[in-house]
């Protein structure tokens, strides 16, 4: 055995593999999950279904229709800001906590998390490895839609190459897709706060249904809870409160305000999340 | 075991209070600033001559006036409300007023105003109708004087301290109906600009409530130019253009009450009476889908007016009569019918 | 700890290399999962280079030790050192190889796939990872089965994977909890083989099983565990030896055998229609010349081993 293999010496005298190897291996692993490349199709098609959608009904002649979803007829680069917020509501949520799910539950249940744990991974890699799968699931299902949703917008719907903004301006393409990078960003630091919470969640359990179901719950619950006039307090609080605030870049002059707020606000949930989980994983058995 | 959950629970603790300051709900205890004191007249008086000159904000409605629900109009019910302006202190002006999934805005450029709809993506032009003017104040402080000796009969009217309001230091203008007036009002505020001298905040305080049944203000407010483009509209194209239809008639509205109305009482228990138009054949198809139909709403009541139904309000009461007349006032219902009676 | 002292008189194991400090050592360790005491204050050592065998029936808190020597699980009081280290465990993990609670791999991967990510995270481990983990796999005889998916493994092909997992590098001490559950004839032979090699190549093995026959099969050393407590441990040959190495002399005459050997200076007694003689007084050759010497017949002597399997087959026996 000795003999198979002669240890380089920086290898032989480190006690833990480098952070860009285990990085680099946990993003491999994240992305050839099935269930990751599953959920991200899944993502993928809702602009697409929009798409079809107004271009099979044809553009409503009174633009009446369900909410935003009418904007987008004639006016394609709408489409990649309105499927990132149909997104939003439950599906780019629960994909994230299913990421999040994976990488500590989930190790946890497959019994990987004791390998993980002997190699050594130190706990705190463990904590930058995993958020970094978390992150990266979040960004590219954020990403998939977005770039669906433009590609989509501009062959199936067609458009002048230009945004017209729910204030009745018309952006040129170069601010249109600014809008659309700053809707994407946003809605990147919300999902970040979801899979904070998820990661923090996932951290205190063996089943990852578990991660799942608390998220799923936690998103019901808050709207019940904002949806609630005596509680109206508690609303500043709640991370549904800002998770609209995305149509917001299709407003002119662009008004700031709710997705700083919203963005201040999922940043304190990731603080949360965050706390809970380092604490967690300091402690945890595995 | 246990060292780890106060450690645990000090962070979720410190990160909840960052919360509460980042998201704003430690709520801010501001400090009444000091301004030099001012008497009601000269406060009316600068704000009749302000020139606030350009300046943009957002403000913000309290709606808790206890309207009844009208499906076709869910914006009067309870709730708060939020619109962003803009003015070019010159005529020119833009309000924008967000919807969860649309918007409604209005440009003026001083000349021709538009009215978009991305709802409806239906973009109203209407022109003529000059913007309005204040009245020429050739004395304002001679206007002032008599307006505030107007409202003293029926009022008290003071100068009652200072606020902040959307940042800004503001004298609180305050009216208090007199004892004799017979009104649902407890209060009527209005916050003025200290250094600019325009209104910031209206609030409307309803007798046996400490929350103000109707708050209008600026949340903020910055003064300054603005860019010149926000009062032109150009409509966007594949957008149903419309000519509003021309505005005549609309001024009478303003001089004079149409005919078959006529108030009775004055001050804060005044109260209309009117005679509702006669119904003109196909007039309920013309209501529009949705919209309230008066008949259905309030409680019925009668006395030895008739008979009809009765629309309580935080501020206000209303009575439909089943004979087709109309009473309105911040009254009492009493106030409502002996008005009818007479 | 007293398990250790109050276990039967087992002399101090003497290892060739008696000086090396041991590759492992827990003193006073102590683990309890609310009012259930898992491990009860134990003392151990384990000699650098030895094969130790833990021995006991479930739950006698074989795996919470293992878990608590690999860093798994902290103690409720008590001390681990691993390779030289007792406060940064994890420096010394590098140098450890573990199988601990059955495999752990991901399904949807081939076995393969699920080395190469173990490979990942192994500090001693540099540059191209398939080298060393396609030797692992033909090591412990997968290279047939290496690519496929982990969900189609049967349960000894798992049980081979979770070996190669912790065979990915040179270890100085490698840990195998149960190694041979689930395995077939051939798989246990494998795993034997496997931990002959690393035994002549100097790798300290700690395995556990409730197994006599296994760990009497590859272990130089055992310990015996029994509701959380150390009842023995030591060298296996000594505790075979002097722990329950009494003669049981048969002959014709039983009681002038006692006499005899009585006389001798060894404490004989009279048991089943024999002669027991305790350890440590004679040794079977002074044992024969006393009883020749006083002309009593001698059948048969041998050394009685009941004590040992008793004692396992007691603890064996409280698993079902």
């Amino acid at each position: 055995m000795t003999a198979t293999l002669p240890a380089p010496s920086r290898a032989a005298s480190r006690s833990h593999a480098p952070l860009s190897r285990l990085v680099a291996a946990e993003l491999r692993w994240v992305l050839r999950r099935p269930r990751t490349l599953v959920v991200l199709g899944l993502l993928a098609l809702i602009p697409v279904a929009v798409a079809i959608g107004i271009a099979a009904a044809g553009a409503p002649e009174s633009g009446r229709g369900p909410g935003l979803i009418a904007q987008v007829a004639g006016n394609g680069f709408v489409l990649p800001v309105v499927a990132l917020g149909l997104a939003l509501t439950l599906l780019l949520p629960l994909a994230v906590a299913s990421a999040a799910a994976d990488a500590v539950a989930g190790e946890a249940a497959a019994g990987t998390l004791r390998g993980l744990l002997i190699s050594p991974v130190g706990r705190m890699r463990l904590v930058v490895m995993k958020s970094a799968g978390v992150v990266t699931v979040a960004v590219l299902a954020v990403v998939i839609i977005a770039v669906v949703g433009m590609v989509a917008g501009t062959v199936v719907v067609g458009g002048p190459g230009s945004l017209i903004t729910l204030s009745g301006t018309t952006l040129g393409f170069g601010e249109a897709l600014g809008r659309i990078a700053l809707v994407a960003t946003w809605t990147v630091g919300q999902l970040l706060a979801v899979g904070a919470v998820a990661l923090a969640i996932s951290t205190l359990t063996e089943h990852p249904l578990v991660v799942l179901a608390s998220v799923l719950g936690g998103m019901i619950v808050f709207g019940v809870l904002s949806a609630i006039p005596a509680l109206e307090w508690l609303r500043p609080l709640l991370l549904t409160t800002g998770l609209t605030a995305g149509t917001d870049v299709l407003r002119d002059p662009l008004p700031l305000d709710g997705l700083a707020s919203s963005s201040l606000r999922a940043l304190v949930y990731v603080v949360v999340g965050m706390t809970i989980t380092v604490v967690r994983m300091r402690r945890r058995d595995a | 075991m246990r060292r780890r959950w106060v450690g645990a629970a000090g962070a979720v603790v410190a990160a909840g209070a960052v919360a509460a300051g980042v998201v704003g709900i430690g709520g801010t205890a501001a400090a009444q600033p000091q301004l030099p004191p001012v008497s009601p007249e000269d406060l009316v008086a600068s704000v009749m001559t302000a020139q606030p000159g350009p300046f943009n904000g957002t403000v913000g409605i309290d709606n808790e006036l206890g309207l009844p629900a009208l499906p076709g109009a869910p914006q009067l019910g309870n709730g708060s409300q939020s619109a962003r302006i803009w003015s070019g202190g010159d005529g020119k002006g833009r309000v924008a007023l967000p919807s969860g999934e649309g918007e409604k805005t209005l440009v003026s450029d001083g000349t021709t105003r538009w009215a978009y709809d991305a709802t409806e993506r239906t973009a109203t032009r209407s022109t003529g109708g000059a913007p309005e003017q204040k009245d020429p104040q050739s004395d304002p402080a001679g206007a002032a004087t008599q307006m505030i000796g107007e409202l003293r009969r029926t009022s008290q009217v003071a100068v009652d301290g200072t606020a902040e309001v959307a940042g800004r230091p503001a004298y609180q203008l305050v009216l208090t109906p007199q004892a004799s007036e017979r009104t649902l009002l407890r209060e009527v505020r209005v916050a003025v600009d200290a250094e600019k001298r325009i209104p910031l905040q209206l609030t409307v305080l309803a007798t046996g409530s400490a929350t103000p049944a109707l708050q209008v203000g600026f949340d903020d407010v910055t003064f300054g130019p603005q860019d010149p483009s926000l009062f032109t509209f150009t409509p966007p194209p594949g957008i149903t253009v419309k000519d509003a239809p021309a505005r005549e008639g609309r001024p009478d509205d303003r001089q004079g009450p149409p005919p078959g109305t006529r108030t009775v009482g004055d001050g804060w228990d005044r109260v209309i009476v009117a005679q509702r138009p006669a119904q003109q054949p196909g007039q309920e198809q013309q209501r529009p889908e949705g919209a309230p139909d008066l008949n259905a709403l309030g409680s019925p009541v009668s006395g030895p007016w008739g008979s009809g139904r009765l629309i309580s309000t935080a501020v206000g009461t209303a009575i439909v009569t089943d004979d087709g007349r109309f009473a309105a006032g911040a009254v009492p219902e009493q106030v409502l019918t002996e008005a009818l009676a007479r | 700890m007293t398990a250790a002292t109050t276990a039967p008189a087992v002399g101090k194991e003497s290892l060739p290399d008696a000086g090396a400090a041991p590759a492992a050592r827990v003193r006073n360790l102590r683990k309890t999962f609310g009012n259930v005491v898992a491990v009860d204050g134990v003392d151990l050592d384990i000699p650098a280079g030895s094969v130790l065998g833990m021995l006991g029936p479930n739950g006698s808190g074989k795996t919470t030790l293992i878990r608590m020597l690999l860093g798994l699980t902290r103690p409720t009081a008590g001390r681990v050192e691993l390779l030289g280290r007792d406060h940064d465990l994890a420096a010394a993990l590098p140098d450890v190889g573990a199988l601990v609670e059955g495999p752990g791999f991901h399904p949807f991967l081939s076995g393969r796939d699920n080395l190469l990510r173990a490979a990942a995270t192994e500090p001693r481990l540099d540059g191209d990872p398939r080298g060393p983990v396609d030797a692992a796999l033909e090591r412990v005889g997968l290279a047939d089965a290496a690519r496929r998916r982990y969900r189609g493994y049967s349960l000894g092909m798992k049980q081979r994977l979770g070996l190669a997992a912790a065979l990915l590098v040179p270890r100085r001490l490698v840990v195998l909890d149960e190694p041979t559950n689930g395995l077939d004839p051939a798989g246990t032979r494998d795993v034997r083989r496997v931990v002959a090699e690393l035994h002549e190549a100097g790798t300290t093995v700690l395995l556990s099983s409730h197994l006599l026959a296994e760990v009497e099969a590859v272990c130089s050393h055992v310990a015996v565990l029994q509701h959380g407590s150390l009842l023995v441990s030591g060298e296996l040959s000594s505790l075979l030896e002097a722990g329950a190495g009494e003669l049981v002399v048969t002959t014709d005459d039983p009681a002038a055998g006692v006499v005899a050997l009585r006389a001798a200076g060894a404490g004989a007694y009279h048991r089943d229609g024999g002669v027991v003689v305790p350890a440590g007084t004679l040794s079977p050759p002074e044992v024969v010349a006393a009883l020749v010497r006083a002309e009593v017949g001698v059948w048969e002597v041998r050394r009685d081993r009941a004590h040992l399997e008793e004692l396992f087959a007691r603890l064996t026996e409280e698993d079902a």
